[in-house]
């Protein structure tokens, strides 16, 4: 409130400051003044004064003050067109690297999925060839045992035979000769045997 | 706020108390209130009444507005002794004869203080352009009251002259900026004591007038050559001859008369607000020692200071406004194609 109050005197001293070079010239002879009568002294001055501060002006305060403002000016254009570029830039490197993600991340499943093809083709191989394996070699087995029964049975039959033949031989040695026995033998050994 | 009013309130009742000596003398019933008694006083005041004596009648023919507002051959400096003001007389030289003219090229109270506001207006400026080149080298912009005043370069350079006076106005931004500024500072002058609104004179403003005209037209003529002729002579082409040469005859004088009128005007405007101004201003304060009123003298004194600070505001406007005129008019005549 006291601000208020001071500024208020301020104000009133102020214009009854301005007042007081008025209040002075009380008393002076006055005659009727034109105020649109021109002064050519004045005109002059003004003429003078105002290209004089023109030129001041435009040389040391506008050339500088204008300089700067224009430097600064397109230093705000250049960095804004440089923020513009890098974020280009920045924009381009991440779809970029995106890119080379989205790849290498293919890639990744590709070979997993190969992989995991490759594993189940060797599993499948490998059971496969297990089982023809497995197969050959039973029926090798079984061929073998065949051949063993076969050479077996032939064995036996021939000791079979010359068995029958020593001991009937020993019983009935000289009546009977040999090659019409064992075509008897052989006759009958034919009526037991699946030969 | 209801302190401040207490204090008004106070300072009224005082005023109304002083007031019993002085219209005491004028004849009316004591006990009437001091507003209604201060007319009273004025028919003795008006009549220069006998008892008022030599004063009173040497008072009455005092004219405290025309010294003000017009030039003189002295300028007046504050003094500590009053009533605080002195006039010093300026040399007078003898005119000198141009021709059949006569000139008096002796300084006047309005050269000086046109002197004045160039000093200030350069001093000021130039500061503020080292300032604001050492702000902007120090921290990339200009700070305080160098960046004030850039901003306000600013504001005219982009919105006022650069829009209205067309591709490549770079060039007449130091013209119309020095308009602003010197106008400004002359304007302003005129508000502070002691000093004098050179710019409420008629042959200031028709001088800033006349060099924004040659600006104007030197413009219109780079700018378009020989098609300058057009803004001057009318001559429509896609018109018969016939039709042609009336229409020249009759719309010619007045593009004439339209280019004249331009500078007219940015002189009458500029001296008739700042001349109507302190008009209103010493009319107020006249009116207390009219009415010799204490209780009277509130009323005017609120509205001379109103009116002061109305001065303000219109003192930077008609510096804006003779700037903005002469930007629009510099675009005018670069655009103008008949």
């Amino acid at each position: 409130m006291s601000r208020m109050s001071s500024r208020l005197v301020a104000a009133l001293t102020l214009v009854a400051l301005t007042a007081a070079p008025a209040f002075a010239s009380e008393g002076e002879a006055q005659a009727p003044v034109n105020l649109l009568a021109p002064n050519g002294g004045l005109m002059f001055w003004t003429l003078l004064i105002f290209l004089v501060v023109f030129a001041v002006l435009a040389k040391f305060a506008f050339k500088p003050l204008m300089a700067a403002v224009e430097a600064r000016e397109l230093a705000l254009e250049s960095s804004l067109a440089q923020a513009k570029a890098d974020r280009d830039a920045a924009a381009k490197l991440m779809a970029d690297a995106q890119a080379a993600l989205d790849a290498s991340r293919r890639e990744a499943q590709q070979l997993v999925a190969d992989g995991r093809a490759a594993g189940e083709k060797l599993k499948g191989d490998l059971l496969e060839a297990g089982k023809t394996q497995q197969a050959e070699l039973l029926e090798r087995a079984r061929r073998e045992l065949n051949a063993e029964k076969e050479r077996a049975i032939v064995e036996l039959r021939r000791e079979a035979v010359e068995l029958a033949i020593k001991g009937a031989g020993k019983v009935i040695e000289k009546n009977l000769d040999d090659a019409t026995n064992r075509q008897l033998v052989e006759g009958f050994l034919s009526t037991i045997g699946p030969r | 706020m209801p302190r401040l009013l207490a204090r008004l309130a106070a300072l009224l009742v005082f005023a109304v108390a002083a007031t019993r000596p002085l219209t005491a003398q004028g004849a009316a019933s004591p006990a009437a209130p001091a507003a209604e008694r201060a007319p009273a006083a004025e028919p003795a005041h008006e009549g220069a009444a006998p008892q008022e004596g030599a004063h009173a009648a040497k008072e009455e023919h005092t004219d405290i507005i025309t010294p003000h507002i017009t030039d003189a051959h002295a300028i007046d400096v504050p003094t500590i002794f009053p009533p605080f003001v002195k006039e010093v007389e300026l040399p007078r030289w003898a005119p000198v004869h141009v021709g059949s003219f006569e000139i008096d090229f002796s300084p006047t109270k309005h050269v000086v203080m046109l002197l004045l506001a160039a000093l200030i207006v350069c001093t000021v400026l130039i500061l503020v352009a080292r300032s604001q080149a050492r702000d902007h080298d120090q921290f990339g912009h200009a700070k305080g009251w160098a960046g004030g005043v850039e901003a306000m370069v600013l504001y005219l350079r982009n919105t006022v002259i650069l829009p209205n006076v067309g591709p490549h106005g770079n060039a007449f931004v130091p013209f119309l900026l020095t308009l602003f500024f010197f106008i400004l500072t002359a304007n302003m002058l005129g508000l502070i004591p002691y000093g004098s609104t050179a710019t409420g004179n008629i042959s200031v403003t028709a001088t800033l007038a006349l060099i924004t005209f040659v600006v104007v037209e030197v413009a219109g003529m780079r700018a378009q050559g020989m098609g300058y002729l057009n803004t001057i002579f009318f001559w429509p082409h896609d018109m018969s001859l016939g039709m042609r040469i009336p229409m020249f005859l009759i719309i010619s004088p007045i593009e004439m008369v339209g280019k004249i009128t331009r500078p007219f005007a940015l002189a009458i405007r500029l001296f008739a607000n700042m001349t109507a101004g302190h008009i209103v201003v010493l009319a107020f304060i006249g009116l207390i020692f009219f009415f010799k009123s204490y209780a009277i003298a509130g009323g005017p004194f609120v509205m001379a200071v109103a009116i002061m600070f109305l001065e303000l505001f219109v003192a930077v406007l008609q510096a804006f406004v003779f700037t903005l005129l002469a930007s629009v008019f510099i675009g005018q005549v670069r655009a103008a194609h008949h």
